[in-house]
């Protein structure tokens, strides 16, 4: 239900609008309350089941190891470990900087490529009419609904040797190795590969919400720009992108959480190698936990993943209660 | 109304035969798929023929298994009857999960691999035995080329410079990629072959370090001169076609390429001169604690160890039986012909299987970085000491 003035009005108290779950309480009074957390009480029931208790659980985890209670200390080894952060190596030498840094090089490179890669196709998109538009968006949006283990194997024969199109071209071009070599068996490329690989797995997802968001703005507002003499960048800089900002922050966040749990692809294509040099969080979380079978290490990692979502998902948070 | 009562019925029938089917059906797991699951799926017939129990085989990789497994049993439940991984690591520590099989195998005369044994309890049962025999290429291409298997050293070296000579040829040798374990072999194969079998066994238990001079010297004087002459780690099976297809000209692999390849009368296989070892590793049985079928799974492990049961898995090729009392008669003939081949060699475990868990998976990707960039070998052999598993 969408709040209206008078309905916020109603839910102050000495002038203080309330919202969100304020909000909810103030409706309880009016007796609608109840109703709500009524329909509510399933889904809480399963989050509590399958989502609050799980991560409760694996904090709680995270604070052991195999003697006993370990306070932090397996959060200072992670720190220490080479295997999350080797700031030694890191652009200094070729990959392997850590899983963490990894991560990190990821967000660097995928998360503006595919934001910007989305929101540039979704306006070219909309301004251009012709045939082969619906084929390349269709191609594109073919990314987001691939499975990622599919993915995995697409990005591990793309860059392949004899059978990968990237390799085959740059090779032709005169490129040398690793290059024109298979860009996952190589420390320098294989992260690399992965990150080109996943911005084509991921921009479908960029480019949808964005011509969603385009087809929001009132045409009359480009009309009477051009009557003003505005240029096609003027019109984009000044309308298109300052209407698109909730839906372009949004699809930075999603895309940002998304990294943070980057793993299906990595699994499939590289493995995290070679010799660590693509190895990412929820990666070493799996290593841990199913080959160490260390569950307090795996639960540490997996904390750090959390602790790393949290600003975003708070930001989420605020947003959805209208902060 | 009438007809709807029938319908009824007939849904009513149907789901207690198929439920009555589903109960009385033993669930077996094991990781072959394709053409590879063809001898065992026969065995499985056979034991279906002799003793009226249905059988429903599925496929599992020990990867796969080491994922869904540790939570299944801790819900005290189990994907299937008789299960089957490479990891004897993994069947002894999680052994309280597993019945006593000690009685179905009392009177197999196994041979180099052994039950494993837990506490007194027989939990693992090696099934049929893999080897790692060495280099093998295609008769045709080396007698086309007047190539011979190498009998010293600096024959083999001689012979990868011969055969990266040959027109058309990318790499003399094939290095096949999965999740490493290719190169794993090939690197096992090279330290038994001039470490040594005490070496090989010090390493796998962890009193010799990676770093030790000795050990350092048996990759810098040998396998990183053969990595002159070795691809890059492409993914296995595409490797196979394209050593088949002449693109290299040896390639490192077990036993089960003789079911892989269009013409195993083409194959013949070479050892690195000087080895008088060569590793072998099998896949292990095991019956979980929490299958309703017990009873009937005992059985079919005592089939699957049975003469009756290994004659028929030996005939169908690709793996060696674990029985020493199988005669060379049962085998096919690329399987005659590598028994001939092995005479005089020492067969010792697989050591990354046996070792297990982390330090497996931190084995094969270390080498899969040496084997683009030989340079780091310092830092490979570093990280496999800080592996080894502690304690």
């Amino acid at each position: 239900m969408r709040s209206t003035p008078r309905a916020e009005a109603k839910g102050t108290r000495e002038g203080r609008p309330r919202r969100g779950l304020p909000l909810l309480f103030a409706r309880a009074r009016k007796g609608e309350g109840p109703a709500a957390l009524g329909f509510l009480s399933l889904g809480l029931l399963l989050i509590a089941l399958f989502v609050i208790y799980p991560s409760v659980r694996t904090l709680w985890l995270s604070l052991f190891d195999k003697e006993g209670f370990a306070g932090v200390s397996n959060f200072i080894d992670l720190f220490r470990d080479r295997e999350i952060v080797d700031f030694g190596r890191f652009l200094s030498r070729e990959p392997p900087w850590g899983a963490l840094l990894h991560n990190l090089v990821w967000t660097v490179i995928h998360l503006p490529l595919t934001v910007g890669l989305g929101l540039v196709l979704a306006v070219v998109f909309s301004k251009v009419k012709s045939w082969w538009v619906g084929l390349a968006r269709g191609a594109i949006y073919l990314g987001i609904v691939t499975p990622l283990i599919v993915g995995g194997v697409i990005i591990r024969f793309l860059f392949e040797k004899h059978a990968g199109l990237v390799p085959q071209v740059l090779g032709a071009l005169g490129a040398g190795a690793p290059w024109s070599a298979g860009w996952t068996a190589y420390p320098e490329t294989a992260l690399l590969a992965l990150v080109i690989g996943s911005v084509w797995l991921w921009t479908g997802f960029s480019m949808v919400l964005h011509s969603a968001g385009l087809s929001t703005i009132d045409r009359e507002l480009y009309e009477a720009a051009q009557i003003d003499g505005a240029s096609e960048w003027a019109q984009f800089r000044h309308i298109t992108l300052p209407l698109l900002r909730p839906v372009t922050l949004v699809v930075a966040a999603m895309t940002f959480l998304w990294e943070l749990k980057i793993f299906d692809i990595v699994y499939v294509a590289t493995m995290g190698g070679p010799g660590g040099a693509s190895n990412v969080l929820a990666l070493e979380m799996y290593f841990s936990a199913f080959r160490e079978l260390d569950p307090y290490r795996a639960s540490a990692i997996a904390t750090l993943i959390t602790l790393f979502s949290l600003p975003v998902g708070y930001w989420f948070a605020r947003r959805r209660l209208g902060r | 109304m009438r007809s709807w009562w029938r319908v009824l019925g007939v849904l009513a029938v149907m789901g207690a035969l198929s439920l009555g089917a589903w109960a009385a059906k033993l669930v077996v797991i094991g990781p072959w798929s394709g053409d590879e699951a063809k001898p065992f799926e026969a065995v499985l017939a056979a034991f279906t023929d002799k003793t009226g129990i249905e059988v429903e085989y599925r496929v599992m990789r020990s990867e796969d298994l080491g994922k869904v497994l540790p939570a299944q049993f801790s819900a005290g439940m189990a994907p299937g009857d008789v299960i089957f991984t490479a990891w004897g690591w993994w069947v002894k520590k999680f052994a309280d999960h597993m019945v006593d099989l000690g009685p179905q195998v009392a009177d197999v005369p196994f041979g180099f691999l052994t039950p494993i044994v837990v506490e007194g309890r027989t939990v693992g049962i090696p099934y049929a035995v893999w080897v790692k025999p060495g280099f093998w290429y295609r008769k045709s291409f080396f007698d086309a080329h007047d190539l011979r298997a190498p009998s010293s050293w600096e024959d083999f070296l001689a012979l990868l410079a011969r055969i990266e000579a040959v027109p058309g040829i990318e790499k003399a040798a094939a290095s096949g990629d999965e999740v490493g374990w290719p190169l794993s072999d090939t690197v096992e194969h090279f330290i038994l072959a001039y470490g040594g079998v005490n070496m090989f066994l010090g390493l796998t238990e962890g009193t010799i370090k990676w770093t030790s001079p000795a050990v350092r010297a048996v990759f810098a004087d040998h396998i990183i001169p053969y990595l002159q002459y070795a691809s890059e780690p492409i993914e296995w099976t595409s490797a196979k076609d394209l050593w088949w297809q002449g693109k290299y000209g040896i390639y490192f692999m077990g036993n089960w390429l003789t079911g892989m390849v269009e013409d195993p009368a083409d194959l013949g296989v070479f050892a690195l001169p000087g080895a008088k070892a060569v590793t072998g590793g099998t896949d292990y049985i095991f019956v979980p604690k929490y299958t309703k079928n017990v009873a009937d799974a005992a059985k079919l492990v005592e089939f699957l160890m049975s003469k009756e049961g290994q004659e028929i898995r030996a005939a169908g090729g690709g793996k060696l039986a674990i029985r020493t009392d199988i005669s060379p008669e049962a085998y096919p003939p690329a399987e005659r012909a590598l028994i001939q081949a092995l005479q005089g060699f020492v067969i010792v475990p697989d050591m990354d299987d046996t070792i297990g868990g982390e330090w497996q998976a931190a084995f094969w990707d270390q080498l899969k970085l040496l084997w683009v960039k030989p340079d780091a070998l310092d830092d490979v052999l570093r990280v496999l000491d800080e592996k080894y598993p502690k304690g």
